[in-house]
C-alpha cells in the first residue's frame, strides 16, 4: 500500500513508530514525540504559559545526552511535586513520579540512593520547591546528592489561581496581595548556593538555548545542581502584574508574550555573578526592574556516593569483628531446675553502669541459663547524669508482666536511688549496697537483709572505678544464687570493652568471692542472714 | 539485592527496637530513611549500623515527611524499605502514608508509640494511635497494622509486615508501643533458609512489552492476580508514570467520578479480598468464655495474669489476642459476641479499639474497658476489676500481693 493511502496510524507504524495506545492518539509526528506521552496530549497549561518551553529545552537537554553523551533515557527518573509545573511528571515518557506538595525532592532523594545508576530529576514550581517543600531543598543542597532540581519560578501559586508566594516579588500583586505584597522574596540560587549546592544557574524561559545547553551540564554535573527558570504566568501573576499589560492590556492570549518582552528588557546575561548579587530587582510598583541570569556556579565537590562505599567496607570490617566475637560465644548445658519469678532492681546515678548491670544480668539469665528474662531500664534524660534505674524479671515460665511488682533483690548504688527503691523491696528480700556510696539511714528497714561492699573502692584499687557494677555483679551473683556464676561472666565477657575484660573479670570474681564469704559468715549489715 | 552477608543468627538478647531492625533486615530491607524521635530512635540507631554491613542504605532526613518519602522513592527504585517513629512523626508522615497507599507502595513503617496529643510523653508507653493508624491519612483506604507483644515478635512480625507489603503492594504499619519496644529480651533468629521471605511480583526489563505495561493492572495476569498487579522499579525501562491523583490503570491521572470509583476500590478491595489470609489473631480459652479480653500489643500480654487470675475466682474468661489490629477481625468477634457474656478491652487510651469491638458486638454483648491514659502499662487488679465486672461479680479494690502474683505466674 503507498504511503498516502495509509489510514494515519498504519502510516506511523509504517514509519517505525509505534502509539502505545492509538484510540487517544492526539498528535502528529515531532522530533520529541519520543519523550512524550502523547496520549495526555494535550498538557493542562494555558497558552503564554512558559511551562511549554521549560519541558522543551528538557527534552532537548535529554535527547542531546542520548545522543552525544550516550545516555540511556531509560535510566532516567522524572520526580515532580504538585502543581503546575509538577505536572511536567505526567507529559515526559521517562519513568516519572507525581509526588506530594513539596515532596518530590525527598523522593527524589530516595531513588537515587537505592538505585545510584538512575539520573534522577525533580521539576517542579517556586511553591513547591521554595515554599511547602523549602526544607527539602535547603537540605538537599547541604547533602550534595548527585540529582539535578529544575524550579519553575513563575512568582506565584499558579494553580490555585494565582495566590502570593516565596518568590512573589516586594510589592508585587497576587490573588491574595491586591494592595501588593508586603514580604520578601527569596533569591533561590543564593539559597541553594548557600545551602552548598555546587551547580546553580538561572534563565528566562525567553533564553530557550541557553536553559537547553545550561540543563546538559547541570544534568551531567557531579552532585547536587539547581537551575532556577524563570517564567511566565500569562493567567494568574501577569493578570495583575504591570509586566503582563504591554500591547495587549485586556487580551489573555497575550500576556504570556508581553512577558516575555518584558524579559527580552530586563534579563541581563552575567555568568559567575555571586549568588548573593544574582537579584531579581524590582520597582516600587512591585515591576521586575531586572533579572540577573546564567551560569552563577559551578564548582563540582564529591558526591555522596565515594563516601557511602568507603563507610560500607569501614561497617564490613565492623561486622567481621561482631561475627567473630559472636561466634565464639561458648554454650552452657541446659538448666533443668524450676526459677520462679525472680525481679531485681539495680538503681544508682548515670554512668555507674547501671543499665548495662541490668542488661548483663538479663543477658546471663536468657541466653547462657536459657530462663526467661525480661530487662527494662528508665530512659530520657534521667539516665543521663541523674537516676539510673534497670529492672530485671527472671522466670522458668513466660513473662506476661513486665514491670517488677515487688523485687526481692536489689542492687543499689546512689543515695537517690536508695530513696526512691528501698521501700518497694520485698519483705525478706535482700538488699546490696556499694557501701562507700550509701550509708543506711537511721530507720533503714528491718524486715530486709542488707549487705554491703565498697564496690567502687574496690574497682578503684583494680584500677578502673567504672568496674565497680561488676564488681556488684559478682556479689549480687554469689548473694542471691539465682543464674549461674558462668553464665554471668560469659554475660559480662560479652558486655565489656576487650581492652577491660581483664579488670572486669577480676572485679567479678572478687565481688563473688566476697559474696560467698559474706553469705556463709552471716553477718549482713542489717537484718537476718 | 545484595549478596546475604552479615545476617546476624541465633540467640540473642535484645532490645524491641533492635529486635525490629534485625527483622527488616532478614525480611530484605536494605534502605531505611528516618529522623530521630524517642522512643523509635533506637530502630534508627541500629539501623544506622547494621545496614552498611549487608549492603543497604541509612539515611537521616531532614523531617519524617523526607523521610517517608525518600522510604517511598527507595521502594520505586526497587530495594525493599523502612521507616520508624513515634506520635508526632506519626501524624507528620500520614501525608505521603497517603502517597504510598495511592501509589501501592510495598514499605513498612513502624509506630513505636508514646504519651499523646502533641509532644506528650516522649519516654513512656501509650496505645493511642491506634485510630489514627486506620484513619490518620485522608480519604478512604484500607491498611495492615501489626500489633507485637514482645522483642520476638516485634522481629517476627517485622519480617510479615514487610512479606505483607510486597505480597499486596501496601504500606504496613507495626503498632508497637515504648514498652516493647525498649523491652530487652531473649530474640531467636532463625537461619535466613528457614524464614520465608515474600518478594513483590516485579517486572523486569524485557518480561513485556513496555507499551503493554499496565501499572495498575485488575484483573489476572502473568504476574498478579485480581487488585494486586506487578511492580516495576524505575529504570527497567517501563518508563512509567505514578501519581497521587486518581488514575487509571496506566497510572495517568484522570478526574472523574468513574475513574475515582475504580481507584478507590481497587485500593479498598485488595486489602478487604484478602481478609482472611491478612488477619491473624490468637485465641485461649474461647470455647467456654462468659466473658472475652480483646486486647493487642503490651496490654494483651499484661492481661494474661489478670486473666489467670480472674479464672482462679472462676470465672470463665477467654482471650482474643488481635495480632492484626487492621484490618479488624469483624467475623472473629461477630461469632463470639452471639455466645458470651461481656468483652473487655484492655488498651492504653481512652477507648480506641473498643469501639471496632462494639460495632462488631452489635449489642449481643457487653462491651467495656479497661482504659488508662499513656505513662504505664495498666495495672492488673485494674483488668482483674473490669473482667469481674464484666462476669457480674463484685469489684475488690485490693493490689494482688506478690505471692498471688508469683503462683499466678506458675
Amino acid at each position: 500500500m503507498p504511503e498516502e493511502e495509509m489510514h494515519r496510524s498504519e502510516r506511523l507504524k509504517h514509519l517505525g513508530y509505534e502509539p502505545p495506545d492509538e484510540s487517544d492518539w492526539v498528535t502528529g509526528l515531532h522530533p520529541m514525540d519520543e519523550l512524550l506521552r502523547g496520549e495526555r496530549l494535550p498538557h493542562i497549561w494555558c497558552q503564554g504559559c512558559g511551562l511549554g518551553t521549560a519541558l522543551t529545552t528538557f527534552i532537548g537537554a535529554l535527547q542531546w545526552l542520548e545522543k552525544n553523551r550516550g545516555w540511556d533515557l531509560d535510566k532516567v527518573a522524572v520526580v515532580s511535586g504538585i502543581g503546575c509545573t509538577g505536572r511536567i511528571a505526567g507529559y515526559v515518557r521517562l519513568d516519572s513520579f507525581h509526588t506530594t506538595h513539596g515532596r518530590a525532592i525527598p523522593f527524589a532523594t530516595g531513588l537515587k540512593l537505592a538505585n545510584p545508576e538512575l539520573k534522577v530529576v525533580v521539576l517542579s514550581g517556586d511553591g513547591d520547591i521554595a515554599g511547602i517543600g523549602g526544607n527539602h531543598f535547603i537540605h538537599a543542597a547541604r547533602r550534595n546528592l548527585e540529582i539535578t532540581v529544575v524550579c519553575v519560578n513563575n512568582f506565584n501559586y499558579g494553580m490555585t489561581g494565582g495566590q502570593v508566594g516565596p518568590t512573589t516579588p516586594h510589592e508585587a500583586r497576587a490573588v491574595t496581595t491586591q494592595y501588593g505584597n508586603f514580604e520578601y522574596p527569596f533569591n533561590l540560587p543564593y539559597l541553594a548556593a548557600a545551602s552548598g549546592a555546587s551547580f546553580v544557574a538561572r534563565w528566562t524561559v525567553l533564553h530557550a538555548r541557553q536553559l537547553e545547553w545550561t540543563l546538559r551540564e547541570a544534568l551531567t554535573h557531579p552532585g547536587f545542581s539547581f537551575v532556577e527558570v524563570i517564567a511566565p504566568c500569562s493567567t494568574a501573576y501577569a493578570r495583575w502584574n504591570p509586566e503582563g499589560r504591554g500591547l495587549d492590556p485586556e487580551g489573555l492570549g497575550r500576556r504570556g508574550l508581553e512577558v516575555m518582552k518584558h524579559y527580552q528588557r530586563v534579563g541581563r546575561t552575567m555568568h559567575g555573578t555571586h549568588p548573593k548579587d544574582a537579584e531579581i530587582r524590582v520597582n516600587e510598583k512591585g515591576e521586575i526592574v531586572e533579572i540577573i541570569e546564567g551560569k552563577f556556579l559551578d564548582d563540582p565537590k564529591p558526591d555522596l556516593k565515594a563516601a557511602i562505599d568507603r563507610q560500607a567496607a569501614l561497617a564490613e570490617k565492623w561486622w567481621l569483628a561482631e561475627k567473630k566475637a559472636l561466634d565464639s560465644r561458648p554454650r552452657f548445658p541446659k538448666r533443668t531446675d524450676r526459677v520462679p519469678r525472680t525481679e531485681v532492681q539495680l538503681g544508682g546515678f548515670g554512668g555507674q553502669g547501671i543499665i548495662s548491670a541490668g542488661r548483663i544480668i538479663g543477658q546471663a539469665a536468657a541466653i547462657y541459663d536459657g530462663l526467661e528474662a525480661c530487662f527494662t531500664q528508665s530512659y530520657g534524660p534521667e539516665a543521663r547524669g541523674g537516676a539510673a534505674g534497670a529492672q530485671v524479671v527472671i522466670s522458668s515460665d513466660p513473662i506476661h508482666h513486665p514491670h517488677l511488682i515487688q523485687p526481692t533483690s536489689m542492687i543499689i548504688m546512689s543515695k537517690e536511688a536508695y530513696s526512691k527503691y528501698v521501700p518497694t523491696l520485698a519483705p525478706g528480700g535482700t538488699l546490696l549496697i556499694d557501701s562507700g556510696l550509701v550509708k543506711l539511714r537511721e530507720d533503714h528497714r528491718q524486715d530486709i537483709v542488707t549487705y554491703g561492699l565498697p564496690a567502687t573502692q574496690i574497682a578503684e584499687e583494680l584500677g578502673n572505678n567504672r568496674a565497680a557494677n561488676t564488681v556488684l555483679l559478682g556479689f549480687w551473683t554469689a548473694m542471691v544464687g539465682v543464674v549461674r556464676r558462668e553464665a554471668m561472666r560469659q554475660s559480662v565477657t560479652d558486655s565489656v570493652p576487650p581492652k577491660t575484660l581483664d579488670l572486669n573479670l577480676k572485679a567479678f570474681d572478687i565481688g563473688y568471692e566476697e559474696g560467698l564469704r559474706q553469705r556463709a559468715g552471716g553477718h549482713p549489715l542489717v537484718g537476718e542472714g | 539485592m545484595s549478596e546475604p552477608r552479615g545476617l546476624l543468627t541465633g540467640e540473642h538478647f535484645l532490645m524491641g527496637d533492635y529486635a525490629a531492625a534485625e527483622g527488616a533486615i532478614l525480611a530484605g530491607c536494605r534502605f531505611f530513611a528516618g529522623y530521630p524521635i524517642t522512643p523509635a530512635t533506637e530502630i534508627a540507631e541500629r539501623m544506622s549500623v547494621r545496614l552498611p554491613q549487608v549492603g543497604g542504605i541509612y539515611i537521616q532526613m531532614e523531617d519524617e515527611l523526607a523521610s517517608m518519602n525518600a522510604v517511598l522513592g527507595a521502594s520505586w527504585a526497587g530495594v525493599k524499605a523502612m521507616t520508624a517513629t513515634s506520635g508526632p512523626g506519626f501524624s507528620l508522615m500520614m501525608e505521603n502514608l497517603g502517597l504510598g497507599i495511592m501509589l501501592e507502595t510495598p514499605c513498612v513503617l513502624v509506630n513505636v508509640q508514646r504519651g499523646g496529643p502533641s509532644t506528650g510523653l516522649p519516654t513512656l508507653v501509650g496505645q493511642q494511635d491506634m485510630m489514627q493508624a486506620r484513619w490518620g491519612s485522608h480519604g478512604d483506604y484500607e491498611i495492615i497494622a501489626l500489633c507485637p507483644i514482645s522483642p520476638q515478635e516485634l522481629f517476627d512480625l517485622t519480617i510479615r509486615a514487610f512479606n505483607l507489603s510486597e505480597k499486596y503492594r501496601v504500606p504496613v504499619l507495626i503498632m508497637t508501643d515504648a514498652e516493647v519496644g525498649h523491652m530487652t529480651e531473649k530474640v531467636v533468629i532463625p537461619p535466613p533458609e528457614e524464614i520465608e521471605i515474600v518478594h513483590r511480583p516485579q517486572v523486569r526489563r524485557g518480561d513485556v512489552e513496555p507499551d503493554h505495561f499496565r501499572i495498575f493492572r485488575n484483573g489476572r495476569t502473568a504476574f498478579g492476580n485480581g487488585y494486586i498487579s506487578p511492580m516495576t522499579a524505575a529504570g527497567e525501562g517501563y518508563r512509567i508514570h505514578v501519581t497521587g491523583l486518581t488514575h487509571d490503570e496506566r497510572g495517568y491521572p484522570v478526574m472523574n467520578a468513574r475513574a475515582h470509583e475504580w481507584n478507590i476500590r481497587r485500593l479498598v478491595n485488595k486489602i478487604r479480598a484478602h481478609r482472611d489470609e491478612i488477619i491473624q489473631v490468637e485465641g485461649k480459652d474461647l470455647e467456654d468464655a462468659e466473658v472475652v479480653v480483646v486486647s493487642y500489643g503490651i496490654s494483651a500480654r499484661t492481661s494474661l495474669w489478670p486473666i489467670e487470675l480472674a479464672r482462679r475466682e472462676g470465672i470463665r474468661v477467654g482471650y482474643l489476642r488481635l495480632i492484626t489490629a487492621w484490618p479488624f477481625p469483624d467475623e472473629q468477634i461477630r461469632q463470639l459476641a452471639k455466645r458470651v457474656r461481656a468483652f473487655v478491652v484492655p488498651e492504653i487510651n481512652m477507648g480506641q479499639m473498643i469501639r471496632e469491638v462494639e460495632r462488631c458486638a452489635c449489642g449481643h454483648a457487653l462491651v467495656l474497658g479497661a482504659n488508662r491514659a499513656g505513662g504505664d502499662i495498666l495495672e492488673p487488679e485494674h483488668v482483674l476489676n473490669v473482667i469481674r465486672q464484666a462476669a457480674g461479680r463484685e469489684v475488690q479494690w485490693e493490689r494482688p500481693t506478690g505471692a498471688a502474683f508469683e503462683s499466678a505466674e506458675e
